[in-house]
């Protein structure tokens, strides 16, 4: 598009010269280094003279010159080549692109609209298509991270469908949703549909960072915008394909360590030694503080099948394999796109395909999505019409793990069934408290003597290979993103356009729990342990079978919504004085919005394996909702610039919006930006080979943000726990006092930055400030009970999000130079965020788990259970060695990173590139449950740290009086086995377990080798390029985080709370494979 | 210009065409009602708080020596340690939730139907059950919010009164409760089966208020003023809870997923028959178990389940506990079926408040008389397999006539104790802090090392989300140390 956009600028400006008679001619194409493909307009002129020609369409140029002459090619956004010409008469050229030239940049704004950068009062960044799937990710939001100051992508955990939270400038809303706007081709889409685009249809994504840049997006885009511009056919008259395929590997890469030196014993009383008073080995324990393994041979479980059965003997050691590393597998992602484009200047066509095939670490899981998109656009004299039509449907199989959407997002807990939601039946819990000297693989068949629910030895968990065979959930999303816009171009200062947009998706989503049947022996529990069998006394646990029907955005969220919009637009852009251009834009835009959600099922079916809510006993669940949002606004755009060199900008949207009363329905919000480039006027700078390029831009903005879903503002009822009984039923009122006096909430910001560039745009700074004040939270606040409600929802309270960020790009060595080329960037952003009220006389506000805000302090803030300690801050341990528990709440810090900081290098030689993303986060800590439920079992490495022995509690101190402490020196714990780690208040108090949320990652690597030189004599391929690709290859965290990914956190991607880390989620990996791109 | 300004306008229109006036009126939730019934309101209310007293009190159960946790799973040890605080909570502070949810459906039926006359009987209801949940409130936590509670739109602090004075304000709640039916009753719209405890029978609920005002009197005993004792005479004609009067509910349970009797439910058997989780962790307790024994008492045997002939009792604390396959569960006498009606305010127990109120002169009558018939329809409640005559004769049991009224109320309230096992858990342990008896044959304190006192917790901390929710008035009331902190009418 842009290079089509000043081909016409070009073409109205070329002035032909004349030619001299003792000149030879010189042909050749110029092609882009990137692509491959013909750059049409590029200037090429005789140096030294104003001679000079035009590239065709085709790339191709003819030009007369003198001998030993030399020819400068250079085009927007290429860097400019001078060469000598020789005796050839043919002279090909391949441009090579600028990452990076500032102020020439075209930005996709609002509604679409492409401004240039210049003009712009506000912080954007340009992505390019190149670097979102510079390592293949399946998801676009992937191929984002670590690339953009400001920009934070939260890869919540590791499943086969997971979730991402896209956030920008870290967190305003102390309850509501903090993510940033997706915006695709100008109309806004559900975040979670991110999984359902291919990445390889994309052509840029301008990330518009504050509110400033979203003002006249509308309430929806007071986090910032993504806005993403899929790619359309290129100009070139040439029909174009592209083929691309992908193959990546997924590995385990970070869990938690594990002791390897002790074995089963959960405090049984009758598993003492009554000779030694030592704990004895426990057959069917799952907890680890047993004796030391000693190689013996013991015997696993209980014997099989009966008490006569056959016994599984297995020697009392570590096995050689862990059983981490022996349950998951490699995870294999298989990528095949296939493109085609062709296009003239009236009419162009793009038609793509896409099948995306990813297994993950986790056996039998998987994620198959089949993407197909058409886009067109047709001219006709002052008519013009754009449409796309992108189809994906994505079929994923996983298992049913204690965060299954059914659970979060319906509130429908999987009953009564052989695995619960309970925390210790989830599959990577399931494996994390496997004592080290169990071979899981010997359980790898649920079906078999040694691995079916009866005879499995551990009485606590259950077979992680059952939970992957007979729990799964199967989903089916079918996913429709429809747009036309229809535009008149009369006349030179006026466009009119109608765009109207139809997004909507189905979701089919089945939960199947296979029945267990139990052997009689297996239900007498023969030890006691009061195991899983035992609580079947009827031998069976009935089958489950789920059906969730939900049309909306095609997600699992409740709700998730379809929508229809229409915009109009009118942009009047009269020249109606000199040296000033103004650009009017008004409009109005409508949308509604869509969920409806069914869901029947049982947990009591009546026939093994026959999964039919037909077929059951006692009543089926049954539950249903719809949900319809409508949002009417108008808006204006005024922009004034002033011979290109400062430019004002006001904006002024007014909405409606069903959400909220009638009363309250209506707010308008106002902007206002400018920017100023002194290297377009100061005559001193204009030519300056130092400063090649300098703005400066200001902007104040309201943006109006609705933090409550439809039909929030009036209280409800529901049906009574166990109602109906028969013909009698029974009311509840409802635990939320919702009020229909709330307005939006109200965020102000200022915004301040300059762009700078350097010695011929070889190094770029970009610096930006904000400031964005947040009032009006629309906050659900935890009352007390006693007030007749546990939450009521309040307009209360202003929050303050406040940062820095920087972005430098740097062209070390240039291949113009040197045959190396190297590009190092940086970014960083800086963020504070400060709760500034609540409500009046509360200083603290619960915003869910361990997370809270308190005025004063950064949000959310984690606060915890600690131990009780002297003024000096040592743990005070009682009589017993064992610290304890403080009655008061301490404050750990905030869960949000306060630093962000991305580095990207690019390294070239010849063909071959290489590049890679850093990225760093910290500030922030982490509440990592896992820890806590590893203490529980025994099976972490910290709690074998002191080898099982009596140990005197580190750097504690023992009371001697009021206010007076000695240093404990003598007193050890009262057992340093499970009496400590299990048992005393260290287990309970959340301090051990918040480690610093602090990482460095490994993010990208990209080797590519661009082969097309090697192809030039085939006549039917373009460009041929192979590359070898990695992502999250490695990770470095503080060396008290020995649990999880940092980056993982127990919370849904809407909610604005983070850092926690708990047994829900499954150990971080890493991806690497390679790709082969021909374009024909 | 005219026809850019035409196309502008088409343009426009088109964008404006789906506008209609009530477009963005959306405020009907098409999803949950907005508006309940009194029997409706009703029906719900008063099946909640028969969940209540069987599921938010094991700890009390355990404490007091009836309950305790299983030798086959790891115990909250903190529960056993009586290492409670306001950051370790125990069950019961899941009361402090479920009683003022529960309120908040009764006052919300007390204020809809006070203002039409027809609903008078929905009325006077609310207001006695609002009297009994508030009770359990103060009994569980002393001082709470009663006359500021429930104004949401006003008040989201509310600050906390003095249990005495929500007692006091009770009694004259239930006076009024009792006046309305009796003014109202007959003309006003019964409630007939929504009400799920009496079926409408609203002079049932007069001898269900008459009782509760009983059991408040009783329980301050210990206070030299007593402003519900002074005013049992004012409503003595109506009487008292008996066998035929039980305060049962029964919506009708049955043996399906949710629909089951709570206690069965929880402490019972699943619809599928398989024990539920209680039942696996709850176990037999040894200090009740031999008081039991001591007294040839066969509800022992009613109360928890026999293991090869015997119960198998462990103790609180205990390290060395037996697994499930060796130790005594509940019994067969409160898991009958999981239909079972679940009581709210037992014969027995309103019996042996009468036999107390008696031995005090509080109430004519013969306290021998009451005492025996509520150790009779104890028996009879559980299906204890023995004859209750021999019980009675026993001279450990044979109430003491001749005795001091300490020795009358020892005896009176051993036998509560022993009848309000397992389904009345916090009436037992209420007592036992009144009164002090039953004086146990073996220490009810923990066994375990690390118990943090060797005497019971005399109350249970506030729940922590009102240090969250409602600082400053939890802050006014001090810090509450679980041992040495009263409630007021404790001994």
């Amino acid at each position: 598009m842009k290079k089509k956009l000043l081909l016409i600028i070009g073409l109205s400006l070329a002035v032909l010269f004349p030619a001299f008679a003792q000149n030879h001619t010189v042909t050749g194409t110029v092609t882009a280094k990137d692509d491959g493909l013909p750059v049409p307009g590029v200037s090429v002129k005789i140096k030294g003279t104003n001679t000079g020609v035009q590239t065709g369409d085709n790339g191709k140029y003819t030009i007369s010159v003198p001998a030993n002459s030399v020819l400068v090619f250079s085009y927007i956004g290429f860097t400019t080549q001078s060469i000598t010409v020789g005796s050839n008469p043919v002279l090909n050229v391949v441009l090579e692109n600028v990452s990076q030239q500032l102020g020439e940049v075209v930005v996709t704004t609002a509604l679409g609209v492409k401004h240039s950068e210049k003009e712009l009062g506000y912080s954007t960044a340009e992505v390019t298509a190149k670097q979102v799937t510079a390592t293949a990710a399946t998801n676009v939001a992937n191929g984002l991270t670590g690339k953009v100051a400001g920009l934070a992508v939260y890869e919540l955990d590791n499943s086969v469908d997971p979730n991402i939270a896209i956030v920008l400038r870290g967190n305003r809303s102390l309850e509501g949703n903090n993510n940033a706007l997706i915006v695709l081709d100008g109309v806004p889409m559900p975040g979670a549909l991110l999984s359902s685009i291919n990445p390889n249809d994309i052509a840029d994504i301008s990330i518009l960072k504050g509110a400033g840049a979203a003002a006249i997006y509308g309430s929806e885009a007071s986090n910032g915008v993504v806005a993403i511009t899929t790619k359309r056919g290129s100009a070139t008259n040439k029909p174009t394909i592209t083929y691309e395929n992908s193959v990546q590997a997924e590995k385990v890469a970070f869990y938690p360590k594990l002791q390897t030196s002790f074995g089963t014993y959960g405090g049984e009383g009758n598993y003492i030694n009554g000779v030694t008073g030592f704990t004895e080995y426990v057959p069917y324990e799952n907890q680890e503080y047993g004796p030391a393994y000693n190689g013996q041979l013991v015997q696993l479980g209980p014997p099989l099948d009966s008490a006569n059965g056959r016994k599984d003997i297995v020697p009392y050691k570590a096995y050689p394999v862990s059983p981490i590393d022996a349950f998951f597998k490699t995870g294999i992602t298989e990528q095949n796109d296939i493109s085609y484009s062709q296009g003239d200047a009236k009419n162009s066509i793009f038609v793509s395909a896409q099948n995306a095939y990813r297994t993950t670490v986790v056996p039998n899981d998987k994620n198959i999505r089949n993407a197909f998109s058409v886009r067109g656009h047709h001219t006709d004299g002052i008519f013009s019409v754009d449409y796309s039509v992108e189809y994906s449907k994505t079929t994923i199989s996983t298992y049913i793990g204690n965060n299954n959407p059914l659970n979060t997002q319906y509130g429908i807990t999987l009953p009564g069934s052989y695995v619960t939601t309970a925390g210790a039946n989830d599959l990577y819990s399931s494996i994390l408290q496997l004592p080290a000297f169990y071979n899981i693989k010997a359980f790898e068949d649920p079906n078999s003597d040694l691995g079916n629910a009866s005879n499995y030895p551990d009485a606590y968990a259950i077979n992680p290979y059952w939970i992957v065979d007979e729990a799964r959930r199967d989903i089916q999303r079918d996913v429709l993103l429809g747009q036309i816009k229809l535009a008149v171009d009369p006349t030179k200062w006026l466009n009119v356009s109608y765009h109207l947009s139809d997004n909507f998706g189905i979701d089919q989503e089945r939960y199947t729990k296979a029945e267990v049947d139990f052997t009689p022996y297996s239900i007498s529990d023969p030890f006691g342990a009061g195991s899983n069998p035992a609580v079947f006394k009827s031998g069976k646990s009935p089958g489950s079978v789920y059906d969730v029907y939900q049309y909306g955005d095609g997600t699992n969220n409740n709700p998730g919504f379809a929508r229809i919009q229409g915009d109009a637009l009118v942009d009047l852009h009269p020249n109606l004085l000199k040296n000033f251009k103004t650009d009017l834009l008004v409009g109005n835009s409508i949308y509604q919005l869509y969920d409806k959600y069914q869901i029947t099922g049982s947990s009591q079916l009546l026939v093994n394996d026959f999964y039919n809510i037909n077929t059951i006993g006692g009543q089926p669940v049954a539950q249903e909702a719809d949900y319809v949002v409508r949002n009417i606004s108008f808006f204006g755009d005024l922009n004034i610039n002033y011979k290109g060199f400062l430019n004002l900008e006001g904006t002024y949207r007014n909405e409606q919006d069903s959400r909220l009363s009638k009363a309250e329905r209506s707010f308008n919000y106002p902007s206002a930006k400018i920017s100023f480039v002194p290297t377009d006027i100061i005559s001193s700078l204009k030519n300056s080979d130092v400063l090649t390029y300098a703005k400066f831009y200001a902007s104040l903005s309201q943006v109006g943000n609705i933090n409550i879903g439809p039909y929030e503002i009036y209280n409800t009822y529901g049906i009574t726990a166990g109602f109906p009984y028969g013909s009698l039923g029974g009311l509840t009122a409802g635990t939320t006092n919702f009020s229909p006096t709330l307005k939006p909430e109200i965020t102000t910001e200022t915004e301040v930055g300059t762009e700078l560039a350097f010695f011929k745009n070889r190094f770029d700074f970009n610096f930006s400030y904000y400031n964005s004040y947040d009032r009006n939270q629309t906050v659900p606040i935890s009352t007390t009970i006693a007030t007749g409600y546990s939450t009521s929802i309040l307009n209360i309270g202003e929050t303050q999000s406040q940062g820095y960020e920087f972005q430098v790009t740097g062209q070390v060595f240039t291949t113009a130079a040197s045959k190396v080329g190297w590009t190092l960037g940086g970014n960083l952003s800086i963020n504070n965020s400060k709760v500034i009220s609540l409500l009046p006389g509360v200083s603290q506000l619960s915003l869910g788990g361990l997370d809270y805000a308190v005025v004063g302090q950064p949000f959310p803030l984690l606060k915890g259970t600690d131990f009780i300690r002297d003024p000096a801050g040592q743990a005070v341990v009682g009589a017993t060695g064992y610290p304890q528990t403080a009655s008061a709440l301490t404050t750990f810090g905030r869960t949000t990173p306060k630093y962000d900081l991305g580095v990207t290098s690019t390294w070239s030689y010849k063909f071959v590139s290489l590049s890679a993303v850093f990225e760093y986060r910290g500030g922030d800590v982490v509440y990592n449950a896992i820890g806590n439920s590893l203490a529980f079992t025994g099976a972490s490495y910290y709690s074998a740290s002191n080898g099982r022995q009596r140990f005197i509690y580190p750097n504690s101190v023992i009371q001697t009086g009021p206010n007076t402490y000695v240093p404990n020196t003598s007193l050890s714990v009262q057992d340093g086995n499970y009496g400590f780690w299990q048992t005393s208040q260290f287990q309970s108090t959340n301090s051990p377990w918040v480690t610093s949320g602090a990482f460095w990652k490994l993010r990208e690597v990209n080797l590519t080798f661009n082969l097309d030189k090697f192809i030039k004599q085939t006549k039917y391929m373009k460009g041929l390029s192979v590359a070898l690709t990695g992502r999250n290859l490695f990770i470095w965290t503080p060396k008290e985080n020995t649990y999880t990914d940092p980056e993982f956190s127990d919370t849904l991607p809407t909610s604005s709370a983070r850092g926690f880390s708990d047994i829900n989620e499954l150990p971080g990996t890493r991806v690497f494979g390679g790709s082969v791109k021909v374009t024909f | 210009m005219k026809k850019y300004i035409s196309i502008a306008t088409v343009f426009l229109t088109i964008g404006m065409a789906g506008c209609k006036k009530d477009y963005l009126s959306q405020e009907v939730n098409p999803n949950f009602p907005s508006v309940t019934t009194p029997q409706y309101t009703l029906a719900g209310a008063e099946a909640s708080s028969a969940t209540i007293l069987p599921l938010d009190y094991p700890e009390y159960g355990e404490w007091g020596g009836i309950w305790c946790f299983s030798g086959s799973y790891t115990p909250v040890s903190q529960f056993q340690e009586f290492a409670v605080s306001i950051t370790v909570a125990p069950s019961p502070n899941d009361a402090w939730n479920d009683l003022y949810s529960n309120l908040t459906n009764y006052n919300n039926l007390q204020v809809s139907s006070a203002s039409v006359p027809a609903d008078a009987n929905f009325e006077a209801i609310a207001m006695i059950m609002k009297a009994f949940d508030f009770e359990q409130l103060v009994d569980n936590y002393n001082n709470v919010p009663y006359t500021q509670a429930f104004q949401p739109s006003t008040i989201l602090f509310p600050a906390y009164d003095s249990g005495q004075f929500i007692y006091n304000d009770l009694v004259k709640q239930l006076d009024a409760a009792i006046a309305l039916i009796s003014k109202s009753g007959a003309t006003a719209t019964n409630p007939g089966t929504s009400d799920v405890i009496y079926g409408g029978n609203m002079a049932n609920w007069q001898i269900f208020a008459n009782t509760l005002k009983l059991r408040l009197a009783i329980r301050q005993s210990n206070l030299s003023t007593n402003a519900a004792q002074a005013d049992l005479a004012s409503t003595a004609s109506i009487g008292y809870i008996g066998v035929s009067t039980e305060a049962d509910c029964q919506p009708g349970y049955t043996d399906a997923l949710g629909k089951q009797n709570p206690f069965y439910s929880v402490y019972g058997f699943d619809q599928n028959g398989n024990p539920a989780g209680g039942y696996e962790t709850q176990r037999s307790n040894i200090v009740a178990s031999n008081l039991m024994k001591s007294l040839n008492d066969p509800r022992d045997s009613a109360y928890y389940k026999t293991v090869s002939g015997a119960i198998n009792a462990l103790q609180l604390g205990n390290p060395q506990n037996a697994s499930n396959a060796i130790s005594s569960p509940l019994g067969p006498g409160l898991l009958k079926s999981s239909s079972q009606p679940e009581p709210i305010f037992s014969s027995y127990e309103s019996l042996f408040l009468q036999a107390e109120a008696a031995a005090r002169g509080w109430i004519p009558g013969s306290a021998a008389a009451f005492y025996n018939a509520a150790i009779t329809a104890s028996f009879n409640a559980v299906n204890a397999q023995g004859s209750v005559a021999t019980y009675l004769a026993q001279a450990g049991v044979a109430y003491p006539v001749a005795g001091t009224l300490d020795q009358q109320v020892k005896a009176i309230i051993t036998q509560k104790y022993i009848s309000l096992n397992s389904l009345f858990n916090l009436e037992a342990y209420n007592e036992f802090r009144r009164t002090g008896y039953p004086v146990l044959p073996q220490n009810p304190a923990s066994q375990d090392p690390a118990a943090v006192s060797q005497t019971l917790p005399l109350r249970i901390p506030y729940p922590l989300s009102e240090l969250n929710t409602n600082t400053v008035n939890l802050n006014a009331q001090g810090n509450i140390n679980i041992f040495t902190d009263k409630i007021f009418w404790a001994k």
